[in-house]
């Protein structure tokens, strides 16, 4: 059964366990390749992540001049092979979201590759496997679907991906509770 | 009178001889082989024909060649990076950073000893063994005994030095091929150990992508020192036979090194160019972050990606007023935050919260 990461943004109670976690990932060499953002630092406490939405049509795997950025037949978009990364830096500049980080010192990028080596058996990636607040979720399409349904909001208002996005994602993002109005006891 | 119209300078173009630009560079190239052996041969008169299937093999390999780096530089971004890094390559810097990239792989030493160590015995024992090998197959270097005892080497047609045949130089001569190997087969040796130590490395290895190539190096590698063996200890026991299959590992693994891992090799020069053009874009103007104001990139570089992503049908205006292309990469990720919550992050004057984790 083919599952996708999903995101309720506003469940996240900023304790960054995916962040750490995302260092344990085989292949990510101890550093973490996702963000956790204060929404607005000098007022309150609410965070939201941010990671690699593995978009349908990638901006950073287009701008790549070496084909270093390739898709996965799951559909993540994976970091940059290690062999063919000129260090050119354009994906940096591609990406909608500010995702890919660059070593300067390796002459390298890399980004989140939505721990591959897991998801490419069906085992969810390791920041969605540690999320304490069900911010992080790894679901099948119809348990998605659910979530619609669950979320139904007469303004038309569900939103995965599109149009708080630039393009069609792999991953599905969501904000129910700021959309619907409900306080959360996060 | 008017006979050199403008419109007569476009079809006078040599190009317009050829069907593609891949019969124009398989043309020049198949040409400039043909020549240089001329020459270096005296007339084709020291042709080594022991190794001619190598020399078929190499024009079958620049078939690929071609094919492979013809389809890749016509990528727009590749375009741009291969037209710009041309103009750009008379730069100061470029000696080092061609040196740091191509020959001393500084960036491999950044990301391990070991790793380091291994691509320095792989990479300089495959040169080291093309050093050798191209020039005795197109005939550009042979030897002749005019006096017994005494080795004349002979460089594209011109004799460069006698040597006594049980010298040093001679020594080195017969040898550089089984040097080559040894630094090859350990070099391979201590990559296939990483692979099946390093966790890392195992989580994201596949057969055919990481290991295949390294099997043929030690393919190529194994059976070219059998031939040395078999020449000093065996009396030249089955030496045709091995000869034979060692040439195949050569040629299949030239034939497949334009479509694999090792495609790295001819495309690895297009990232001095990718040096040189940050350096020198980020010395003429660099790009003010519309949000923060800091710079972030060359302004050639952010218009460029722009271009790019316009040409693949990906625009990023926003309503703000800004191409995300514009924005410093904390100020990018803010302000997708602020799309999602509504609030405008991006706006605030703080500093982005600790984002790295220690491992």
């Amino acid at each position: 059964m083919k599952k996708r990461l999903y995101l309720e943004l506003e469940n996240c109670i900023g304790c960054r366990s995916c962040l750490a976690a995302c260092t344990q990932c085989g292949g990510h060499e101890e550093r973490n390749r996702n963000y956790v953002y204060d929404v607005n630092p000098l007022v309150n406490r609410q965070t939201m992540p941010l990671m690699c939405l593995h978009c349908v049509n990638p901006a950073c795997a287009r701008s790549c001049p070496a084909q270093a950025i390739q898709i996965h037949e799951t559909g993540a978009v994976l970091s940059a092979l290690v062999e063919k990364c000129i260090g050119c830096q354009n994906c940096t500049i591609a990406c909608p979201y500010g995702i890919p980080k660059f070593d300067t010192e390796q002459n390298l990028m890399y980004k989140c590759d939505l721990c591959i080596d897991r998801t490419k058996d069906g085992i969810p990636p390791m920041c969605a496997s540690v999320c304490p607040s069900n911010t992080l979720q790894w679901l099948t399409d119809e348990e998605i679907e659910a979530k619609q349904k669950q979320f139904n909001l007469d303004n038309g208002k569900w939103v995965t991906s599109m149009p708080y996005l630039e393009g069609e994602t792999n991953v599905r993002v969501n904000l129910p509770g700021i959309l619907q109005g409900v306080t959360k006891l996060f | 009178m008017q006979t050199n119209t403008p419109l007569n300078k476009k079809s006078d173009s040599i190009n317009n001889a050829f069907a593609s630009k891949f019969a124009k560079s398989m043309f020049l190239t198949v040409s400039a082989i043909v020549v240089l052996s001329f020459i270096a041969t005296r007339m084709f008169t020291h042709v080594d024909l022991n190794l001619y299937g190598y020399m078929v093999g190499t024009i079958v390999f620049i078939g690929g060649f071609f094919y492979r780096f013809i389809a890749w530089g016509e990528r727009p971004p590749t375009k741009i990076f291969i037209k710009k890094g041309l103009k750009l390559l008379k730069r100061k810097s470029t000696p080092k950073t061609a040196v740091n990239h191509l020959a001393i792989y500084d960036f491999i030493k950044n990301r391990g000893l070991y790793r380091w160590i291994q691509h320095i015995l792989i990479g300089w024992g495959c040169v080291l063994a093309c050093l050798v090998t191209f020039p005795l197959v197109f005939g550009w270097m042979y030897f002749t005994m005019d006096d017994m005892g005494q080795y004349t080497i002979v460089l594209m047609g011109m004799d460069l030095m006698t040597v006594k045949a049980d010298g040093i130089i001679a020594w080195f001569s017969y040898n550089a091929l089984n040097i080559s190997a040894v630094m090859v087969i350990s070099g391979v040796c201590m990559a296939l150990y990483r692979r099946l130590k390093n966790m890392q490395a195992r989580a994201e290895q596949k057969f055919i992508y990481d290991f295949l190539p390294l099997y043929l190096l030690i393919f190529i590698s194994v059976t070219g020192l059998l031939l040395t063996v078999q020449n000093v200890w065996l009396h030249g026991w089955m030496q045709p036979q091995m000869s034979l299959i060692h040439q195949f590992s050569v040629i299949v693994t030239l034939i497949y090194l334009p479509f694999g891992k090792l495609a790295h090799i001819p495309f690895r020069p297009v990232s001095v160019f990718a040096r040189n053009y940050r350096e020198h874009y980020a010395e003429q103007e660099e790009k003010k972050c519309k949000v923060c104001g800091d710079h972030f990139v060359s302004v050639e570089q952010s218009n460029d990606v722009i271009q790019v992503l316009g040409v693949n049908a990906i625009e990023f205006n926003m309503e703000d007023g800004f191409n995300l292309a514009e924005l410093c990469l904390p100020c990018r990720r803010k302000y997708r935050i602020s799309r999602f919550s509504g609030f405008a992050t991006h706006q605030v004057k703080v500093k982005e919260a600790n984002q790295n984790a220690k491992g």
